[in-house]
């Protein structure tokens, strides 16, 4: 009976989040962007907290999958390759993703078979970097530093980043539930709290790890494409900054990693500290960030789910 | 692009890069360090960098002293601000097993500082020009800028203070036993926070080092901290991690492969090189290429 209850609370949550932009006016509204700033967030840190909270692997490369989801985005615009009509086409979105997903496997291979811990880390740090060079001596291909610009007459109300946003922001925290609860997110757990223990079983720890790492970046992927037909201009500077990377982390910690509850508390409160801060002290929202990942590690370094006690899902 | 240059051109580079990479030495020799005892990369290192640049900068334009003489006085402010900064903020999360807590306030600590300069002195580059900042040295046709030479040799006298450090005094002893082996330390009743004050201390004692020698050389703003921890890491990479002289040496091949690579491939690629070394560095020989034995990281 609890289970039925969870299921029509959330079903009722996500209903009034799609009804907002009805009810308020969408086009002045401060709140429908934040909010769908908001379902961005989410669906980044869904992506890090199954590569990172369940499976283990911190990853600090997140941003370049959000930043080639962007730049696929465009230059699958741009060059007139799919000739779908690609303002919110879902051939374009979906390949979005799954272009950082593949990239994500090649790379992920000998990134995860070789790097453990801290080095994986610094790898893929160092991968996000090399990313971002190849984009900016991209030459014309990508623009270069001046990044490359979107047909910016299509748009003509926030309301369908707005839906999409939402409807990605379910379909990634569906997705890891369902990954969690399933065979593969026990395997991903086995492998995150011991390796070897995990291989000993039986599992195929490359296998899995890949397989996270290339489903965080497709969901960066889509996140990046969303972005980018937002912003209608995609450059390195405004896609391929570590921020990409940073605030997941800060969300999914914030909220508390491996759960699926955590990233989703951690982006609220984050989006909402930031919308507050846009509006009240603009220069001051990253330093506030500061602040708050400081206060949150020294003080409740399991993040807020660690304040209801809950028990992993 | 790849041309032949002629020997001068080379020699010019090969300088460069030697005397720019001691700063990533600097840095990493910091990193080292902490990371020796902590256990975390102690990321905001490069923003503390800036920070003393500023401060340095600050000396110069408000008051008028000359970096060389403030570094002195940066140095002091460092030592004292680096236990702070621990016995502050990283004290109760140095006890715990996660070092991911310590490794998220140290990235707190990044976006904090590198965004309260943003405030403080907006992000436009800032550099010190002194009487001297031109000036050059020309030993049988070679230049040598005064301002890195000086602080190649800062960079030198630096290095062999920590290692005298390390190698003479108690606590420097500490310090190499805890790296060991903390826990057994701690049985010898050695306190692991006095150990760990001292190390950020002598960390952030060297980026106000390295502070003064960036801002003397090259214009810097405050989102230049990242890029500079980044390319400390790689030079640690190259040197071994717990190899104070390796490090410097890791910073020096550094700055030797970017000035080259910039040169013969083209400038922004150098970044590039420099990741992809370090890519390969950590998956073919992530004890470092100094390092003989492997040791425990």
């Amino acid at each position: 009976m609890k289970k039925d209850k969870q299921v029509i609370l959330t079903a009722l949550l996500i209903l009034a989040f799609a009804v907002v932009p009805f009810i308020v006016d969408s086009e002045k509204s401060y709140l429908v962007y934040s909010l769908f700033l908001f379902f961005c967030y989410i669906i980044i840190s869904q992506a890090w907290n199954l590569v990172a909270g369940y499976t283990g692997q911190i990853s600090l490369g997140q941003h370049a999958f959000f930043g080639l989801g962007a730049y696929t985005t465009a230059l699958i615009w741009l060059n007139n390759i799919t000739k779908t009509g690609y303002y919110f086409d879902p051939v374009t979105i979906l390949l979005s993703g799954l272009v950082p997903a593949t990239i994500a496997a090649i790379v992920g291979i000998p990134l995860l078979s070789r790097l453990r811990g801290d080095y994986f880390a610094l790898g893929t740090l160092g991968m996000g970097e090399i990313i971002k060079v190849i984009f900016v001596k991209g030459g014309s291909i990508t623009g270069a530093s001046d990044g490359l610009h979107l047909p910016s007459s299509v748009y003509s109300s926030i309301r369908p980043y707005y839906w999409t946003g939402l409807f990605l922001a379910v379909f990634a925290t569906l997705l890891i539930y369902l990954i969690v609860r399933s065979r593969t997110g026990l395997a991903l757990k086995a492998i995150r709290e011991d390796e070897t223990s995990a291989a000993a079983h039986g599992i195929h720890v490359l296998k899995y790890k890949v397989l996270a790492f290339s489903i965080g970046a497709f969901l960066a992927g889509l996140c990046g494409s969303l972005y980018g037909i937002y912003l209608f201009h995609i450059n390195p500077d405004s896609v391929l900054k570590l921020d990409w990377t940073l605030y997941p982390i800060l969300m999914c910690v914030i909220g508390g990693t491996g759960t699926i509850t955590g990233p989703l508390l951690g982006s609220f409160f984050i989006s909402t500290v930031f919308s507050v801060a846009d509006i009240y002290f603009v220069q001051m929202h990253p330093v506030m960030a500061g602040i708050l990942i400081i206060l949150v590690m020294k003080f409740m370094p399991k993040g807020l789910i660690g304040l209801t006690q809950r028990k992993e899902l | 692009m790849l041309e032949i240059p002629n020997l001068d051109i080379f020699i010019q580079l090969l300088i460069n890069g030697i005397l720019f990479g001691t700063m990533y030495g600097i840095a990493a020799i910091g990193l080292s360090l902490i990371f020796g005892t902590m256990r975390i990369m102690f990321l905001a290192q490069g923003s503390m960098i800036i920070l003393f640049a500023y401060v340095s900068y600050w000396f110069f334009e408000l008051l008028g002293l000359d970096p060389y003489i403030s570094l002195f006085l940066i140095v002091l402010i460092g030592l004292g601000f680096g236990a702070g900064i621990y016995h502050g903020l990283f004290k109760g999360a140095a006890a715990q097993e996660d070092k991911n807590i310590s490794l998220l306030i140290a990235v707190g600590l990044m976006f904090l500082v590198e965004n309260l300069m943003t405030v403080f002195w907006t992000a436009d580059p800032r550099t010190i020009s002194t009487g001297y900042t031109s000036l050059v040295f020309r030993p049988m046709g070679i230049g040598i800028p005064f301002n890195r030479l000086m602080g190649f040799i800062i960079a030198l006298f630096a290095t062999t203070g920590v290692l005298l450090f390390l190698k003479k005094t108690y606590i420097g002893i500490a310090v190499r036993a805890a790296a060991e082996d903390m826990e057994a330390v701690t049985l010898l009743g050695i306190n692991p926070h006095r150990v760990n004050s001292v190390v950020f201390a002598i960390g952030t004692g060297l980026a106000g080092i390295a502070g003064v020698e960036l801002a003397t050389i090259y214009p810097f703003d405050p989102f230049f901290g990242f890029i500079f921890v980044l390319k400390a890491m790689i030079a640690l990479a190259i040197g071994g991690i717990g190899n104070v002289f390796g490090a410097l040496l890791g910073g020096i091949i550094l700055g030797l492969l970017e000035s080259l690579s910039s040169f013969f491939i083209g400038g922004g690629w150098s970044d590039a090189v420099s990741y992809g070394v370090f890519l390969l560095i950590l998956m073919f020989r992530p004890e470092g290429l100094m390092v003989r034995s492997v040791k425990k990281a």
